[in-house]
């Protein structure tokens, strides 16, 4: 007799729950096989770029990492969703702000002096619970074939030549941070003034800073503000030279914010001196020399280090703005809302 | 399903009074809203009348390949929307805002419509579409006065999903700049870590979905038994003239290029110029986590779904609550129920992140999508059967095993593969909760499109497609699993 | 086999009243017809003598055992009944074998299971179908598997839902007659429901006749197609004419169809029931007077079905004759009653 038709259904999933049980066994099992020391690690720094040296931490102390990659703000987000119950120990980050905010929250540990004093501290948190490991400038990417003359403020894009040429990214972190810069030099009102401008200049919006690189490229726009490694970025992604070229605006410009990514460690996490190692790591000399020929990043150790074809960190003439207080972009989210930028 | 809300309650509670009422007051939000509305009643509208319309024809035409043609259309639901717009935006860079969003959407969405209406239709009997042409109906009027009520709550129904999807769909809005509650409400835990806020917005999401939810089952008709006969012809004569073979086949096959073969080439060619770097044993396991993960939840999701089902089936009132209650949740954003799990798991240190409370939270977020299949399928299950099994000297609960679930089986499988489906290209709660080191494909895809590699996502995403393919090639052929279906419970029906 | 006994038997939907004051009996090892038109109520009886519907008051026994009284009402699977409902219900997952073999516990052996399952199939008529699907067999053959299917079981007693409703004509009279054979050769209680007289007359020991939500008259075929209680009752089991009549004080019955002369003018007005084939009819007179013409024939093959006009009566009068008969339309006949004088009244009925 043949066996009925939902008998058959039991069967298969009956097969189907036991392959299931096997593999996450097996999941399991080749998650637990080392007894070493593991650390967890929540990375807003993406796995592409960060897991190399990650790997190298691994091979030269045998701590393991456990790394939990994901958005700086959205991991963020989380520590703060998680409080003290959060299983992460260090949390590297895309951007100050991220950093900021958790460190609002007096969620991480103070850091030892031997690592606070190798970074400058208008890179790190005044309440010293989180450092700069390398460092990031804003910029503005063009196409050289179809822009002659370049601007040399940030005021300058609201001028007439740039009318639907520009793309910026208003939702992004990067630009959210560079207007908060931006108020904080020149307050609110100036701010919400250059918004407008820019608005009514009908800008391209985009999501993301590589979109703006590619929309060079292919001829979408002219000009847009991105920070300065996406040239970079862009053009591994697309395997080829692309037609777009960076520059800074002139010295001091707010338009040449530098931010960091950077590391802290949750006070909630029993693996302080383990944590404190990896941090230790990331700001080595040999280490942060990586980082400027792999991501294009300035090094916030050595002054140095800096990547090929552009000008040396101190030489950008950064505007001096408090890191930390990029954290909070209620205002500047409000002030971009009011505008209707987002 | 109370967790979320509850959460988002007691985040928006901690809000001050003065923030909730500048955003809630303020112009923006109230663009957000129409925006919001507009969208997903376009959306809503276009696929339901693409998707009935494509289902009829499938339905009445004699195609070529009709078996083909029906997984092909059906298809794009396997294709994540972030996938789907990428690969459209890489191509046309100038497609952006609004209409590129009514577009995507459109396209990504009205496989829902299709399955439902399918199902349905399989189940109208064809001897009254017969009898009204003899009346003096043509095919168009005949289709409107007697097929289309028949298959209209499994319509709506699927035009309900549809609905949902729109509301809770961070991936297309997103890329085409298209500011819904749902980028609204991501935009501000990313940008400002305003929880509260954005608990607000959430909530307002949800009461947006509940409205839509109640419109639903109003406009829901309730007389059940449309069969004039005990016996039915389901199998239609197809229409076999040149020139409505050649217009159906032209619609189906544009259908196809535009929501599977156009992004799917994209993939593949993108696939191809990376060939040689791929780590294939890492895509293999990330394909492996996704399916166990997914697996998980889909299971777990039914387990939930069947006591609730069954109780509203037996017209208990708390489990029509939580019937309504899922679809609810169902239209929060992930990016909510993420954190809102984070929330509740992190205060269980052994819980949290873990594989268990992964496959929980695509259960919680999917849900609707089971519970409404095990709803219907118990349904279906004709009473008359019951009874002589009873007389047959069954006992209920032997009557419930021998005959309602195998009967019911093949619709609440198809209910489960759903929300298999969606588990897999589920992405802001995965990030959140996945076991750490527990990759899935949406994660590893997310990993190298965050950075713009699109390139190296391709295989990842290419893998995701393929594999979701297998559940979505499962809703649409039943009788590959299930020799009784078409005899008694729908496939793939979500009324 | 058990003997069935209702008595008062009520149901109600919400505030609908299906069945009244219902009784009826019917011995151990009997074949009994319900018969009556659709929506009178006889497959909620059956339902009701199923287990499927508690009934709002009155008692049903299965031998000497009570199964439903108000307080308390035996469960479907508890009453060990085989039901076949219309169309047989087959479930549709389970081929042949596995829906004959469904009432079979697990305490049975899989050889005994077997062989009850091949003895069944070949008492339907059906051995070697066991791997057949239900949606894979006609109409006769889904009735058979339901019937074996419930007789599997060793039942009590069978409960027939139209079985054969579903079937075509030329298949009909075999299958059914198969079907009854085979019930009445198990010496199984049957009760069976239809609204097919022939189908009832034709199989049934005992034949109850139900007219809104009770039974009116209960008997054998012949008592209750020769002696109906009224008019109604009495179209039920077979045509019948209505022919005016008068009651003469003296107690005499008189009719057109009696005498040629005409009514009488006192006495009590009524009708007689009279079913066709008890009027006789020849072309040349008899011992009848009484003269019609013939207005139309019916022919049906095996028979034919005369109408009759009377001098003097609008209404016509039907009769039966036998199939191979030279009578023309316009031709005068004559016409005699043979058969007992069903006097009726307003609504009852007396020889």
């Amino acid at each position: 007799m043949s066996p009925t038709a939902f008998a058959r259904l039991r069967k298969r999933a009956a097969l189907f729950l036991s392959l299931l049980t096997i593999a996450s066994l097996a999941t399991a099992c080749s998650q637990d096989s080392a007894k070493r020391e593991t650390i967890t690690v929540y990375s807003g720094r993406s796995e592409e770029f960060i897991a190399p040296f990650l790997e190298k931490f691994t091979a030269e102390t045998g701590i393991e990492l456990d790394v939990r990659y994901g958005d700086s703000a959205a991991l963020a987000a989380q520590l703060l969703e998680e409080g003290s119950n959060s299983p992460a120990d260090l949390f590297l980050s895309q951007d100050a702000g991220s950093l900021g905010a958790v460190s609002s929250a007096q969620l991480f540990a103070q850091l030892p002096s031997q690592i606070l004093s190798r970074i400058e501290p208008k890179y790190q948190s005044a309440s010293s619970d989180w450092v700069g490991v390398t460092g990031r400038v804003r910029v503005f990417a063009y196409a050289p074939d179809r822009v002659s003359a370049l601007p040399q403020t940030i005021d300058d894009l609201a001028a007439p030549l740039w009318k639907g040429r520009l793309g910026i990214a208003p939702t992004n972190g990067s630009f959210q941070a560079f207007v908060t810069a931006l108020i904080q030099s020149r307050g609110e009102a100036a701010t919400e003034q250059w918004l407008t401008a820019i608005k009514d200049n009908e800008p391209v919006l985009f999501e993301k800073n590589s979109q703006i690189v590619e929309a060079i490229d292919n001829g979408q726009i002219d000009i847009g503000l991105v920070n300065h490694y996406y040239l970079w970025e862009v053009a591994e992604e697309l395997g080829r030279e692309i037609n777009a070229k960076i520059d800074f605006f002139q010295a001091g410009d707010i338009g040449n914010l530098t931010n960091v990514s950077g590391a802290a460690i949750l006070s909630t996490s029993k693996k302080q001196s383990a944590a404190q190692k990896l941090i230790e790591f990331l700001l080595r000399d040999d280490i942060q020399k990586k980082f400027v020929s792999d991501t294009h990043e300035y090094s916030l150790v050595n002054p140095a280090l800096w990547p090929d074809g552009l000008p040396a960190l101190q030489d950008v003439k950064s505007p001096a703005v408090d890191l930390a207080s990029l954290a909070d972009l209620r205002r500047t989210q409000a002030l971009l809302v009011k505008i209707g930028l987002i | 399903m109370a967790i979320p809300l509850v959460y988002l309650v007691r985040r928006a509670l901690d809000s001050e009074s003065q923030t909730l009422a500048t955003v809630v007051m303020r112009r923006k939000t109230l663009e957000i809203f129409v925006t919001t509305l507009t969208l997903t009643t376009l959306v809503v509208a276009l696929a339901t009348i693409i998707g009935v319309a494509m289902a009829w024809t499938l339905h009445n035409v004699a195609l070529p390949f009709p078996n083909l043609s029906r997984a092909l259309v059906i298809l794009p639901i396997a294709i994540p929307s972030y996938v789907f717009t990428f690969c459209w935006i890489s191509l046309f860079p100038e497609l952006q805002g609004f209409w590129a969003a009514v577009f995507i959407l459109v396209l990504s969405t009205t496989p829902f419509v299709i399955l439902a209406a399918l199902s349905a239709l399989r189940r109208v009997d064809w001897s009254q579409h017969e009898v009204a042409q003899t009346l003096g109906l043509n095919t168009f009027a005949t289709f409107f006065q007697v097929t289309l009520p028949q298959i209209r709550n499994s319509v709506t129904a699927g035009s309900l999903l549809v609905a949902l999807y729109v509301l809770s769909d961070f991936g297309a809005v997103s890329l085409l700049g298209v500011d819904t509650f749902t980028r609204a409400i991501s935009n501000l835990y990313r940008g400002s870590f305003d929880r509260s806020t954005a608990a607000v917005l959430a909530l307002i999401l949800v009461a947006i979905s509940g409205i839509i939810i109640s419109i639903e089952s109003r406009t829901r008709s309730h007389s059940k038994n449309f069969r004039s006969s005990s016996r039915i012809i389901n199998n239609p004569q197809l229409i076999r003239n040149f020139k409505s073979r050649a217009i159906a086949s032209v619609v189906t096959l544009v259908y196809v290029l535009l929501g599977l073969a156009f992004p799917l080439t994209l993939l593949i060619i993108r696939f191809f110029s990376n060939a040689a770097v791929i780590d294939y044993s890492n895509l293999l396991r990330a394909a492996l986590s996704t399916i166990i993960a997914s697996l998980l939840g889909a299971f777990v999701a039914l387990l939930l779904a069947l006591p609730v089902g069954i109780l509203v089936q037996q017209g208990s009132s708390l489990a029509r609550f939580a019937d309504k209650g899922v679809l609810v949740v169902h239209a929060l954003p992930g990016i909510v129920m993420g954190l809102a799990l984070v929330a509740f798991g992190s205060e269980f240190g052994w819980l949290y992140q873990t594989l268990g409370l992964l496959a929980f939270a695509y259960a919680l977020l999917f849900m609707a999508k089971s519970v409404g299949a095990v709803r219907t399928s118990l349904s279906r299950v004709p009473q008359n059967l019951v009874d002589i099994s009873a007389t047959l000297g069954q006992t209920r609960s032997q009557t419930f095993r021998r005959i309602v679930l195998p009967l019911a089986a093949p619709g609440i499988l198809s209910g489960t593969l759903l929300v298999f489906l969606a588990a897999m290209k589920e992405l802001p709660a995965t990030l959140m909760l996945h076991p750490t080191g527990f990759e899935t494909l949406a994660t590893e895809m997310w990993t190298y499109t965050s950075i713009f590699r699109f390139s190296e996502a391709a295989p990842y995403a290419l893998a995701l497609v393929l594999v979701a393919a297998i559940p979505t090639f499962l809703i649409n052929r039943p009788d590959l699993v299930n020799r009784s279906d078409k005899y008694v419970s729908g496939e793939g029906d979500l009324s | 086999m058990t003997s069935l006994e209702i008595r008062d038997l009520g149901v109600k939907f919400e505030s609908r009243q299906i069945l009244s004051k219902l009784n009826l009996t019917i011995e151990a090892g009997a074949f009994a017809a319900i018969l009556g038109p659709s929506g009178c109520g006889k497959t909620t009886l059956l339902r009701t003598i199923a287990g499927l519907i508690t009934p709002s008051e009155g008692t049903i026994r299965f031998g000497k055992q009570l199964v439903s009284v108000s307080s308390l009402v035996l469960p479907p699977h508890k009453r060990n009944i085989g039901y076949v409902p219309q169309e047989g219900g087959l479930f549709p997952h389970l081929n042949v074998a596995e829906n004959v073999g469904f009432a079979l516990g697990k305490k049975i052996s899989r050889d005994e299971r077997q062989s009850i399952i091949e003895s069944m199939l070949t008492l339907v008529g059906l051995s070697g179908f066991e791997k057949r699907l239900p949606q894979e067999l006609s109409g006769g053959q889904q009735t058979r598997i339901a019937l074996a299917r419930a007789l599997a079981m060793k039942p009590a007693m069978v409960l027939l839902d139209e079985p054969f409703a579903a079937l075509d004509q030329a298949l009909r009279a075999g299958i059914s007659e198969e079907v009854v054979a085979l019930l009445k050769s198990t010496n199984t209680t049957t009760v069976m429901v239809t609204h097919d007289r022939e189908d009832a007359l034709v199989s049934a020991d005992v034949i109850a006749l139900m007219r809104s939500g009770s039974v009116v008259q209960s008997g054998t075929p012949a008592e209750v197609y020769l002696k109906p209680i009224s008019a109604d009752v009495a179209e039920s089991t077979g045509d019948v004419v209505t022919i005016p009549a008068v009651q003469s004080n003296e107690g005499r019955y008189f009719s057109i169809l009696h005498h040629s002369e005409g009514l009488p003018q006192d006495g009590l007005k009524g009708e007689l029931l009279v079913r066709p084939e008890e009027i006789r009819i020849s072309a040349n007179s008899t011992a009848s007077r009484v003269t019609a013409t013939i207005s139309r024939i019916n022919y049906y093959g095996h028979d034919a079905l005369l109408e009759l006009e009377f001098a003097g009566m609008a209404k016509l009068i039907r009769a039966r004759v036998a199939g191979p008969m030279n009578f023309e339309v316009g031709q005068t006949v004559f016409v005699e009653h043979q058969g007992p004088i069903r006097w009726v009244s307003g609504n009852a009925t007396r020889e």
